[in-house]
């Protein structure tokens, strides 16, 4: 009974074991919160690295001189694709390199502006949407119903369906869009305010960042340029079209915000003179985690087979996911966030001096009372776990206050970085830095239960020593200190 | 001071002795201390017999070995040689937790420095050695009825003001008196006093003598009291005095000249 009496009264008797509670619960405190910004910011570098990959893309490779029988159409490719049921959304698009400029701005200071140097090469994409009958559908089967017959379900074909961009349009994703569009689900119609001098330009959406930095309004007209092959000759000549940026899209994902422009997939093949019907096809899998590499192997040999993509081994045309293009950047990654997590434990360590040296001087400082107890009855074993639990308890509340006050600083750190920011009148995160408007933290409940438990067997282990020691003491020499 | 000795009982005579039992005996205890490289015997073979409920003064110079000869008795150091016996049986053959209960059972210890736990009240210290010999089960489920004795015990020893009180708040004759009640908490068979008013005031000595007196009367207690003064000597029924780590004078075995 005495040892958790004696560990108990000493433990609020002795402002020394308030350090080594502070101790632990500063290095647990700390742990769980820089882990958890450090996984919100690798996390965010993550979505940075994925960019607008969807899930899984197929590249097929329709390069002519490489004298491939790649159909030029995407049908027969998607056909096959849909007829997967472990995939969800599959549509095609185009992907092309182009220039930007606008008609109001003279081109050579795009051409020689630093500030417009990250949008000057752009991507001009091509995707498809659904039309109006294809909105109508359901409405459709509705009266088909009505009347005893029966349509089928449409399935998801449009970028919509397989992308995210419905959700960057919308402002889902990372916030509203500087200019949003007046419909997101046609946002390829004309702006309302647009009032051509001739014939009507189609219409482009924007990401959000080019946006901003080219000075854009809705209703403005760009000058984009592209080069083409010509399919006669084979060469490469440069190609342009007025478009009317009908609004803007923020993603959250610098890449994309940066540096690309959606379109409707037919304008852009009419712009490219039909070069290319698609370049790739984008797919959102029912279960990505689990069922995308197999997929991926599968649809490879599938589609090689059947001719719709060129080559398998060493050939150009391709089927993989997005981790799979991003292997290496993925892998770094993951390396920065091991290796932090191992140089981190450290604090445990340095936590886990603070309660040896605590132990020890209560040890020292303590010797009589030792030798009194052991005079009065105590075993040696009795003294040992006498010290253990005056540890175990700076241990338990160090580890678990950290924990709660970590988790609880990991989830409010917004709010918190806010008003510190505020109270010294300086900018601890400066948010134009990032492309995030907020600092990123995930907290995972099993690296808090892993911090949480490390730290306290650790402590427990570092308090072994000194508790050992006390046990050992030779109760006479004990009772002679005075 | 000088009417003192009056009181002091009569010597138990031999025959009386051996009716009464022997509590705890020592038979050629040895012990040496290394100092430096080379050893310093302090005990050069004791032997001592001590009986029920006899008052046994131990006298002799500072250096002779009293306090350690004390702790031999009291299995807080072990003999180099010799044997001790507690009830007929030696301790040092069996465990350290057999010794731990002889220490906590059979035997209280009032040292000179009284040696209280500074962060307990004086209850709480009062209740130490019950705490160190139950569980927590068995502890809380006697927690009351322990308590109430030792508040009993104190208020008998005329601390019933300060009982809350922590060892520091106390006076020294104060902190001697929760000593002895923490020594006689367990109804030891045994007391051990090393020197139990070397730090007090004489008046104040006096108070806690009388009550160790007192309390080894009514409690029949083999009593050993460490003392260099002869006069506190005199008002024990029995005398050891020892010189130079051996026993010179026996008052119960006088030395026929």
């Amino acid at each position: 009974m005495y040892r958790s009496f004696i560990s108990w009264r000493y433990l609020f008797a002795r402002r020394t074991n308030l350090i080594g509670i502070v101790g632990i619960l500063v290095a647990v405190f700390a742990l769980i919160l820089i882990l958890s910004i450090m996984t919100g910011f690798l996390d965010e570098s993550r979505n940075a690295l994925r960019g607008s990959l969807a899930d899984v893309v197929i590249d097929p490779y329709q390069g002519s001189e490489a004298g491939t029988n790649v159909p030029r159409s995407a049908h027969a490719v998607l056909e096959t694709v849909r007829a997967d049921e472990r995939v969800v959304g599959a549509t095609p698009e185009i992907l092309w390199a182009g220039m930007i400029t606008q008609k109001k701005k003279r081109l050579d200071h795009v051409l020689s502006s630093q500030s417009g140097g990250a949008g000057l090469l752009i991507q001009v994409v091509g995707i498809d949407v659904a039309g109006p009958w294809q909105l109508a559908w359901p409405a459709l089967r509705v009266s088909v119903a009505a009347a005893g017959g029966h349509l089928p379900p449409l399935r998801v074909q449009d970028a919509f369906g397989a992308t995210d961009f419905l959700e960057a349009l919308n402002g889902q994703a990372a916030g509203p869009p500087l200019a949003p569009v007046a419909n997101p689900i046609t946002p390829f119609a004309r702006p309302a305010s647009y009032r051509p001098d001739g014939r009507p330009a189609p219409a482009v959406v924007v990401g959000d960042q080019l946006f901003s930095r080219y000075g854009m309004q809705v209703g403005d007209e760009l000058q984009l340029m592209t080069m083409v092959q010509d399919p006669g000759t084979g060469e490469w000549n440069p190609n342009n079209r007025y478009f009317v940026v009908a609004g803007s899209f923020r993603s959250g994902v610098n890449e994309s915000d940066m540096g690309r422009i959606y379109l409707d997939r037919r304008e852009l093949g009419d712009f490219l003179g039909d070069f290319r019907e698609y370049t790739q096809i984008l797919l959102k899998l029912r279960d990505y985690e689990g069922e995308a590499v197999a997929l991926v192997d599968d649809l490879r040999v599938e589609l090689a087979e059947s001719g719709l993509i060129y080559g398998i081994d060493g050939g150009f045309g391709e089927v993989l996911t997005w981790e799979q293009f991003k292997v290496n950047m993925l892998g770094a990654i993951e390396n920065e966030r091991v290796l932090m997590a191992i140089m981190l434990s450290l604090v445990l360590v340095v936590a886990g001096f603070t309660i040896f040296a605590i132990l020890s001087m209560m040890v020292s400082e303590k010797r009589r009372d030792i030798g009194i107890l052991l005079a009065l009855g105590a075993t040696p074993r009795g003294i040992l776990d006498l010290f253990l639990l005056i540890a175990f308890w700076d241990a338990l509340l160090g580890a678990i206050l950290g924990g709660i006050l970590g988790t609880w600083a990991a989830f409010r750190i917004d709010p918190i970085e806010r008003s510190l920011s505020d109270a010294f009148g300086i900018q601890i995160f400066d948010r134009s830095v990032y492309l995030f408007d907020h600092i990123p933290s995930i907290v995972q409940p099993l690296s808090v239960a892993a911090i949480v438990l490390g730290a306290f067997f650790c402590a427990l282990l570092f308090a072994a020593m000194p508790a050992w020691r006390a046990a050992r003491l030779d109760p006479l020499e004990a009772l002679r200190y005075e | 001071m000088d009417g003192l000795t009056s009181e002091a009982p009569l010597p138990v005579d031999a025959p009386e002795r051996a009716r009464r039992k022997t509590v705890l005996s020592a038979h050629g205890i040895r012990r040496a201390f290394a100092l430096g490289e080379r050893s310093l015997e302090i005990l050069h073979g004791i032997d001592l017999e001590l009986s029920e409920g006899e008052l046994v003064a131990l006298v002799g110079a500072s250096g002779a070995g009293k306090s350690t000869l004390l702790h031999v008795l009291g299995l807080l150091d072990r003999p180099d040689e010799g044997r001790i016996e507690i009830h007929g049986a030696d301790p040092w053959k069996s465990s350290v937790a057999e010794r731990a209960r002889l220490r906590n059972h059979e035997m209280g210890f009032v040292f000179q420095f009284y040696h209280l736990l500074p962060e307990l009240t004086a209850v709480e210290n009062t209740v130490l050695p019950a705490m160190i010999d139950r569980g927590a089960w068995s502890y809380r489920k006697q927690r009351k009825a322990l308590l109430q004795r030792a508040v009993e015990t104190l208020t008998h020893f005329g601390l019933g003001d300060r009982l809350t009180h922590k060892p520091p708040q106390l006076s020294g004759g104060e902190r001697q008196r929760v000593a002895i009640a923490r020594a006689l908490f367990m109804d030891p068979k045994i007391l051990l006093a090393d020197e139990p008013t070397g730090n007090l005031d004489s008046a104040t000595g006096e108070t806690v003598l009388e009550l160790l007196f007192q309390e080894q009367e009514r409690r029949g207690l083999a009593m050993i009291l460490v003392t260099h003064d002869s006069r506190l000597a005199a008002r024990c029924q029995r005398v050891l005095t020892m010189e130079d780590g051996v026993i010179q004078a026996d008052s119960a075995h006088p030395v026929p000249d």
